[in-house]
């Protein structure tokens, strides 16, 4: 296996256009998993840990780019943690601090899992995913990002080079069910805003379809909501858990954080 | 000197007559309470060697030239092998023998479960000698698996025959009761997942093989290769220095053992057969799911006037019975028992004995039922088991060695008097509640096992013994007993053990034996040391030897005269004092048993299902506690164990195909530190006056049986719920909760509706 390293944003487009089967990796967490359980033998792997430009978040203008090589770490700590919230408590749920010192937000994107904590948080904000080419810049909304288990909207040459979202400063919230305390890939989770500037409630599901879903309604629909959300989920049965239980706990979950978000 | 007995034997319940040859036990049990060494807190004499990767673990062993073999395992549930051709394994680089089960006996054709070894490669490399495997060309002739433990059982598919008890009229007592409660209950199969997964390193020196592996027998396993491979014992030398665990499954020498030597016979190099994390999953052994339809019958007054219960252990492909019978008949004092139990022959993995193999299950299913007999009479559940206590054992009328179950519930008192103050927590979404339950185990361990105490000029003090230390830290314990025997200092003494080449025989560390076997022969040895000590001690300052002792360092006369030790022992030179110590038999005519309580503090989120275990208190009675440290940590441990199997630990197969669906650490869920909840330790600390020269009696075990079933009664505490199958896990409880809003809405009594 042939690991290449670039040293800048540049060098690593250049390399992903040349050799478009090399799969990213920065924190490892996802593809290390795939390489020991022998379920992927890429040939080529594009370490993207010596790029600069991937690194941290910015603000300009009121929006936020967190780069794809923000770690869950970075995501927990004030200033970024009180500009998006319910993304600090998803990055909080994430793994063991090893885990969360390594894993990234592009690798989150890059590996599209329904299960992916960052997800629901990023889709409630209404995320931009930015992704890169030799080809130029291009920007799509994280639910057109996402086209299915596992599957996004990533060109062979393009790489994730940022999440892009306006936070709206409304009160949100992230919860997740597990089948214990810490380490666990989410049985299911939600997030959810109450935006009271826009009269819009907005939930998104994690672990409970083939994709992140977003399920938005009316301020004035709260007393249905829960329901509503629990209908737009399509789970499956497997290993962590059931369909029946998971459609159970997300509406005990979006009537939680209603009650979080709304009191 | 040495008789020759006929005695009763027991290893992790199970007893038989055999004849022995035992050592009289010459020393009288010191006074109660800690000691100068004996009792006091110590940390681990290899607690830094381990820290710091030092400790040399079977895992750790590569020897020059050694070969790595790779297994291959039936990937389905039923299947026969035919047709195995080895020979394309052998044509890959780097291999460098094969074998399969045409050619060996040691292999079955005959593939029961998915795991089930048929063949293996030896190469230079592990990834070699696994693409050797991935190139054996074989047929398999799948058919249905058997998966159902209910059907096995009505088709007459068991492991073994099955165990039926009866002593009084069950069925008359239950006609005359005033209440009886009767109810299902499950228990899942869980994994031992040791850190260290199985594995051996063999070789062989002449006609000798050496075998390293990460056992709980060092002796079983020499027995076991010798008679398998047609040597005589002592040419099989056994080498476990420092171990991962085992926690049941390594109580014999395994396939991955025969492997390993065998492929080192064909070609002459150190070959190492070491399970991975999968294979561990798969096919090294697991506590076996079981079903228990159980009736207990009670007079109003809390007198429990019969108990019953029908048993189905399922076992998998091969196994014995556990015990899941035995604490309905040992725990109570009830007249009237009648249990049955049978074993499910299936097509998933051999079952292995697993940290109290049965008891956990039927002390999960028997203590439940008993809180709901409580709740029926309206009798408290401590209170319930107070009065149900059993003052000689229940069996057969012997009286026990020691008993002071009765002692910790009083000092669970407590413990349980926090209950209202823990279920006033309770809102709407979390309820709060306590429950407890008892343990009854065995524990008590027995003879043959010996130790050698070696005193040198230097006052460097050395016990040798070829027992092994499975990580519970039984060397350190081991060495406080001599260290409290020769009247010096912890950091005096060593041990030298993990080796039968080097060491006499010792016994087995399971069955929470190890202290009570190996502790007394330690003790024994020590004091033959000492004795010889003390004549040259009187023969060097002219004193009678009645009069002297051995405390602090210095041999003390009581005439108030006292030297040095050093200024004896420095007249040896190259002398040494060699002391021989053996285990004295056990009491006869009496029973050895371990005895328990546990007081659970839960809150249950009666939204989600989740489960929170807030506090446990656990407080055991296992006669004299040699280091308070180490037993604290086999408390915590033992615990942490049963929190995993009571909440998140499942072993799942695919129930077409049993497939196992669990196979990594990803999918199945040990407890993480997170999950853990404070935990409060006491001991009794009572020496057993009958048993051996120490008064102390095993702790591996009896820590991880109550704790299901205290959690299960706290949640009924809480919520109201019966939750009668493990692990409970969040579906588990809302069914629970649904089950009792379902019962509430029948009997009329409206309440709040439960999720669905």
């Amino acid at each position: 296996m042939e690991v290449l390293t670039p040293r800048s944003l540049d060098e690593a487009l250049s390399v992903k256009a040349e050799r478009p089967d090399a799969r990213p990796i920065a924190g490892g967490t996802d593809l290390l998993v795939e390489l020991n359980f022998d379920r992927a033998r890429p040939e080529t792997l594009l370490n993207l840990n010596e790029v600069p430009e991937l690194r941290g978040w910015s603000r300009e203008n009121g929006t936020l780019r967190l780069g794809s090589g923000l770690t869950y770490a970075e995501a927990m700590r004030a200033p970024l943690a009180e500009l998006v919230p319910a993304l600090a408590e998803a990055s909080r749920t994430v793994g063991s601090p090893q885990i969360r010192t390594r894993g990234t937000l592009g690798g989150n994107l890059g590996t599209a899992s329904p299960a992916g904590d960052a997800l629901p948080p990023l889709l409630v904000e209404g995320a931009q995913v930015e992704l890169g080419s030799l080809r130029g810049v291009r920007s799509l909304p994280l639910s057109e990002f996402l086209v299915g288990p596992k599957r996004n909207a990533l060109e062979p040459d393009e790489l994730v080079l940022a999440v892009r979202l306006l936070p709206s400063a409304q009160p949100q919230t992230f919860m997740k069910v597990g089948p214990r305390n810490a380490m666990v890939i989410a049985v299911c989770s939600l997030a959810l805003v109450a935006d009271r500037e826009r009269g819009e409630l907005r939930a998104a599901y994690g672990s409970s379809g083939p994709v992140v879903g977003l399920v938005t309604a009316p301020l004035e629909e709260r007393d249905h909501f829960a329901d509503t959300v629990a209908a737009a989920a399509s789970p499956i049965d497997d290993v962590r858990g059931t369909a029946i239980y998971r459609r159970h706990a997300l509406r005990v979950l979006a009537e939680r954080a209603m009650e979080r978000c709304l009191a | 000197m040495a008789r020759l007995i006929r005695t009763e034997k027991e290893v992790e319940g199970r007893y038989e007559e055999v004849w022995t040859v035992v050592e009289e036990d010459a020393l009288d049990q010191w006074p109660a309470g800690p000691l100068e060494v004996v009792g006091q807190p110590a940390q681990r004499q290899d607690g830094l060697q381990r820290a710091r990767g030092e400790a040399r673990y079977t895992a750790d062993v590569r020897l020059p030239g050694m070969l790595h073999a790779a297994v291959l395992r039936s990937g389905v549930a039923r299947a026969d092998a035919r047709a195995i051709d080895v020979l394309p394994a052998l044509e890959l680089p780097g291999v460098q023998a094969a074998l399969s089960c045409e050619e060996v006996d040691f292999l079955d054709a005959e593939a029961g479960y998915p795991g089930a070894a048929v063949a293996a490669v030896a190469a230079d490399t592990i990834e070699q000698a696994r693409a050797g495997v991935e190139a054996i060309a074989v047929e398999w002739d799948e058919s249905e698996p058997l998966l159902d433990p209910d059907e096995a059982i009505a088709r007459g598919q068991l492991v073994s025959e099955s165990s039926s008890y009866e002593r009084g009229d069950l069925e008359a007592a239950l006609a005359g009761a005033d209440v009886v409660v009767e109810a299902e209950y499950r228990t899942q199969s869980v994994l031992h997942n040791s850190m260290e997964t199985h594995q051996a390193v063999c070789h062989w020196e002449g006609d000798t093989l050496v075998v390293h592996i990460s056992t709980q027998y060092i002796w079983g396993v020499r027995d076991e290769l010798a008679e398998k491979l047609g040597l005589r014992p002592d040419d099989v030398r056994v080498v476990c220095e420092f171990m991962g665990g085992g926690f049941g499954a390594k109580n014999g020498a395994g396939d991955y053992s025969l492997i390993a030597a065998e492929l080192s016979r064909r070609t002459g190099r150190p070959v190492r057969c070491a399970l991975t994390r999968r294979e561990e999953n798969l096919a090294a052994g697991n506590r076996n799911a079981t079903i228990q339809r159980l009736r207990a019958g009670a007079r109003s007054d809390g007198t429990i006037v019969g108990l019953g219960g029908e048993f189905v252990n399922a076992v998998g492909w091969s196994g014995w019975l556990a015990g899941t019978d035995g604490p309905m008949q040992m725990l109570y004092g009830v007249d009237n028992v009648a249990t049955m139990l049978r074993g499910a022959k299936l097509n998933s993995a051999p079952m292995a004995a697993f940290r109290a193999p049965g008891f956990v299950e039927g002390t999960f299913g028997l203590e439940c039922l008993l809180d709901e007999l409580g709740g029926k009479l309206g009798i408290d559940p401590l209170e319930l088991r107070r009065r149900n206590h059993a003052d000689a054992d229940v069996l057969d009328g012997r009286p026990y060695s020691s008993k002071s179950l009765l002692e910790c519930y009083r000092r669970a008192e407590p413990h349980w008097d926090r209950r209202h103050e823990v279920r006033a927590r309770s809102d709407e979404t979390w309820k709060h509640g306590v429950g407890l339950a008892s343990q009854v185990w065995y524990g008590g361990g027995g003879p043959p096992s010996y130790a050698w105490v070696r005193v040198g000029s230097d006052g460097s003090m050395t016990v040798v013994t070829a027992m092994q230390d499975i990580g519970t830290g039984s060397r350190t314990a081991m060495a406080q007993i001599a260290a409290e025997e020769l009247g010096v200092s912890l950091a005096q003494v060593r041990v030298e053990l993990g080796d039968s080449a080097r060491g006499p025989f010792a016994s087995i560390s399971a069955g929470s034996s190890t202290i009570p076997s190996m502790g007394p022969a330690v003790r024994s040895a020590a004091g033959d040391a000492r004795r010889q000590i003390l004549e040259l001690a009187a023969q060097r300052w002219q004193k009678e030897q009645r009069t002297l002792s051995l405390k602090g360092g210095r041999i003390v006369c009581s005439d108030g005269g006292s030297w040095p030790l050093e200024s004896l022992l420095g007249l040896l030179e190259d002398a040494q004092i060699l002391g021989m110590g053996a285990r004295g038999p056990n009491p006869t005519g009496m029973r050895v048993l371990t005895f328990g309580v546990q007081v659970a503090e839960v809150a249950v989120d009666v939204g989600t299902g989740e489960i929170r275990v807030g506090r446990i208190a656990a407080i055991h009675d296992v006669g004299r506690i040699i280091n308070p440290l180490g037993a604290r940590s086999q408390v915590e441990g033992g615990i942490i164990q049963a929190l995993g199997h009571t909440l998140s630990e499942h072993r799942l197969l695919d129930p077409r195909t049993g497939t196992v669906l669990t196979q990594t650490l990803d999918a199945y869920k040990l407890p993480t530190i997170a999950d853990v909840p404070e935990i409060v330790c006491e001991f009794v600390d009572e020496p057993d006056s009958h048993l051996t020269n120490l008064g102390a009696k095993g702790l591996g075990e009896p820590p991880i049986i109550p704790t299901a079933a205290a959690i299960a009664n706290a949640i009924r505490d809480a919520t109201g719920a019966d939750v009668r199958s493990l692990p409970i896990d969040r579906e588990e409880m809302l069914r629970a909760l649904a089950a009792l809003a379902r019962a509430k809405e029948r009997s009329g009594d409206r309440v709040a509706a439960r999720p669905a």
